[in-house]
């Protein structure tokens, strides 16, 4: 105790009210964040199970229903042929009509020189063209719309 | 069809979610652990403040922080009876902010501003406290209530002329404060319109943005070689923005012009990711601040004082030079809770000390560590928000999210820059820490809505495609 004779006891219980104070706002944001990097790790751990969805919004007679939707893979072809991840049972639809990619971070499209084109929003595709989420792809008499994921639950 | 379809949610499943399902009970053991330290950091700072004040060692009165406790305590039960899961760290976050603002309301002098209710006179703090409950409420009233998004949605146009209607009633019948007109009073209720005018902006530049995102960011317009943004379809925006830049700008209200004009920026640079139209923004704004500099003596005091506070220390860089000297006497760990702000004549150094200032009071008395710990709320409110943008189920809810985020963080930098001399000082409260009812009203509605985009236990309901509608007539559906 002696050291502390020469100290005012309310002025140091004062000192250690401030700083416990200036602790508490500083505990406060290390809990918040740990939660935020707990949050982004387990954001970052969980892959998507997919990349992005179609969604059917005009079909023909017997084709898909309109509102149906298919789950993207990384690598997506469209075409009559059976072998297509997507095949349509359509006469103005090729064999190997055209291919989704994700690359990266976006979704890409390409026709692969089908007898009728594809179209992405009305425009007819040249070579390779970016597809932005809500884009309305026309491949033959089947129009589809690029949509989100849908989000990943948290476990 | 090799690959198939996925069942789409049936009639019956549809409208049970929008006749709301279920309610269950979730627990949010993170917002209760936070908020707990939240409540023993504000009792431990009401301690060292009422022990400052009174000379030894007490709790001191503690009625106001343990009625705002409290408040915060239902909201969290709130949420928790509903069964929403929305995010847990924003609430303990903008409670950390108001309580700090309590602290330093019920430190600042009392008889700042004075108000009369039924013969009682109310001071600073206990009138912060009762704007601070009331946003709270606000705040968990619209995080529970808001399901759909479609009432912000589909009326865009419909809230960019109430927001413009708002701001000219300001103009015909608003009154002066600190020589700018900003309030409008409705009998004994004075407020701010431009603060909620901010968030009625983001909803109107969001759904625009979504709806025309597509050709903002892929068209353009030729001038001779240039490829310019196209700026035709620019014009809608364009208009209200300068519809509601003119306003303000007019009522000397330049933070926030300056705020509005930053948000529009920004959002439109999330939307379209062209780094054109920031460029093109600045230009413009540099151009418009020259242009202002020479024609409007507000900006050119402002600019001036900005530049060199001491050519009049006495008038017009009096506030400026103060706050200077409160963050300076403040130092590292600052003087302590009310042990700083020397007064000059009986009323605090700082003029506005209580709203616009209240920074440079925070800087004096919890010193560089408190007034980064603030600023550190503000990033993790960011944070917060742009993760709800990140992972919105669509174009407009992210801009949303995105828009409503900028709101709060751009308008905390603009003040807080303001204060520090780092920017040139346009008045704009503090979020969820200056005094001011419309200030707290305006970003609970901010936050309320954020939490309630947030919400991953309810699937949005679906957006309205009349297109879509004119072909599912056609299309074939299956049972």
């Amino acid at each position: 105790m002696s050291a502390l004779d020469g100290l005012d006891a309310f002025a140091l219980s004062l000192w250690l009210l401030r700083i416990a104070f200036l602790a508490g706002l500083y505990l406060f944001l290390l809990g918040v964040g740990r939660m935020l990097l707990r949050d982004l790790r387990v954001a970052s751990a969980t892959t998507p199970g997919e990349l992005g969805r179609l969604v059917v919004v005009g079909s023909f007679e017997g084709g898909p229903p309109v509102g149906a939707s298919f789950p993207l893979d990384a690598v997506t072809t469209v075409g009559r042929d059976v072998n297509n991840t997507i095949a349509v049972d359509d006469p103005f639809v090729s064999t190997d009509h055209a291919v989704l990619t994700f690359r990266g971070r976006g979704w890409y499209l390409e026709d692969l020189q089908s007898t009728n084109g594809t179209y992405l929003n009305g425009a007819p595709v040249i070579g390779v063209a970016p597809l932005g989420f809500g884009d309305e792809v026309q491949i033959g008499q089947l129009r589809v719309r690029l949509d989100r994921p849908r989000p990943v639950r948290a476990a | 069809m090799t690959a198939v379809p996925e069942a789409r949610p049936g009639r019956a499943a549809r409208s049970s979610l929008r006749s709301g399902r279920a309610i269950r009970p979730a627990l949010r053991r993170r917002e209760l652990a936070l908020l707990l330290i939240v409540a023993a950091t504000l009792l431990v700072g009401h301690a060292s403040l009422a022990s400052t004040e009174a000379g030894h060692l007490t709790l001191g009165n503690l009625h106001l922080l343990a009625a705002y406790l409290g408040a915060l305590l239902v909201v969290h039960v709130a949420f928790i009876v509903t069964g929403r899961r929305m995010d847990e760290i924003l609430l303990p976050v903008v409670a950390m902010l108001g309580g700090v603002s309590l602290l330093v309301m019920e430190r600042l002098p009392q008889d700042l501003v004075v108000q009369h209710f039924g013969g009682h006179a109310f001071g600073l703090a206990d009138l912060q406290f009762g704007w601070l409950i009331l946003s709270l409420g606000l705040l968990g009233a619209l995080a529970i209530l808001v399901r759909s998004d479609n009432w912000l949605r589909l009326y865009k146009y419909t809230w960019a002329a109430a927001g413009i209607a708002l701001l000219l009633a300001v103009f015909v019948f608003g009154r002066d404060v600190n020589g700018a007109q900003l309030n409008l009073c409705v009998g004994p209720i004075c407020g701010q319109p431009s603060e909620l005018v901010k968030v009625i902006l983001v909803v109107f530049m969001a759904g625009y943005l979504a709806d025309n995102r597509e050709l903002l960011a892929r068209a353009s317009t030729r001038v001779g070689p240039f490829r310019l943004p196209p700026l035709p379809y620019l014009v809608p925006m364009g208009a209200m923005l300068g519809i509601a830049l003119g306003v303000v700008a007019f009522q000397h209200d330049l933070g926030s012009a300056l705020l509005y004009f930053l948000v529009f920026l920004f959002l439109l640079y999330i939307a379209t990711a062209r780094l054109a139209y920031v460029v093109l923004g600045l230009l413009v704004f540099l151009a418009g601040s020259a242009v202002l500099y020479e024609v409007y003596p507000v900006v050119r005091l402002r600019v001036d004082i900005w530049l060199n506070p001491w050519a009049d220390p006495q008038g017009a860089g009096y506030q400026t030079l103060r706050a200077l000297y409160a963050f300076g006497s403040g130092g590292i760990l600052g003087t302590g809770l009310g042990a700083g702000l020397p007064s000059a004549g009986g009323a605090p150094a700082i003029p506005v000390i209580e709203s616009d200032f209240v920074f440079a009071a925070i800087g004096e008395e919890l010193g560089l560590i408190g007034a980064l710990a603030i600023l550190a709320c503000y990033l993790v409110i960011a944070e917060r928000g742009m993760r709800i943008a990140a992972t919105a189920q669509d174009e407009f809810r992210a801009l949303l999210a995105a828009g409503l985020t900028l709101v709060v963080v751009v308008q905390a930098a603009i003040i807080v820059g303001g204060n520090v001399r780092l920017v040139p000082l346009t008045g704009i409260t503090l979020p969820f820490v200056s005094y001011g009812g419309s200030s707290l009203v305006a970003n609970a509605v901010v936050v309320g809505l954020l939490l309630a985009l947030s919400d991953r236990g309810v699937e949005p309901p679906a957006s309205p495609r009349p297109r879509g509608r004119a072909f599912r007539i056609v299309g074939e559906r299956l049972p």
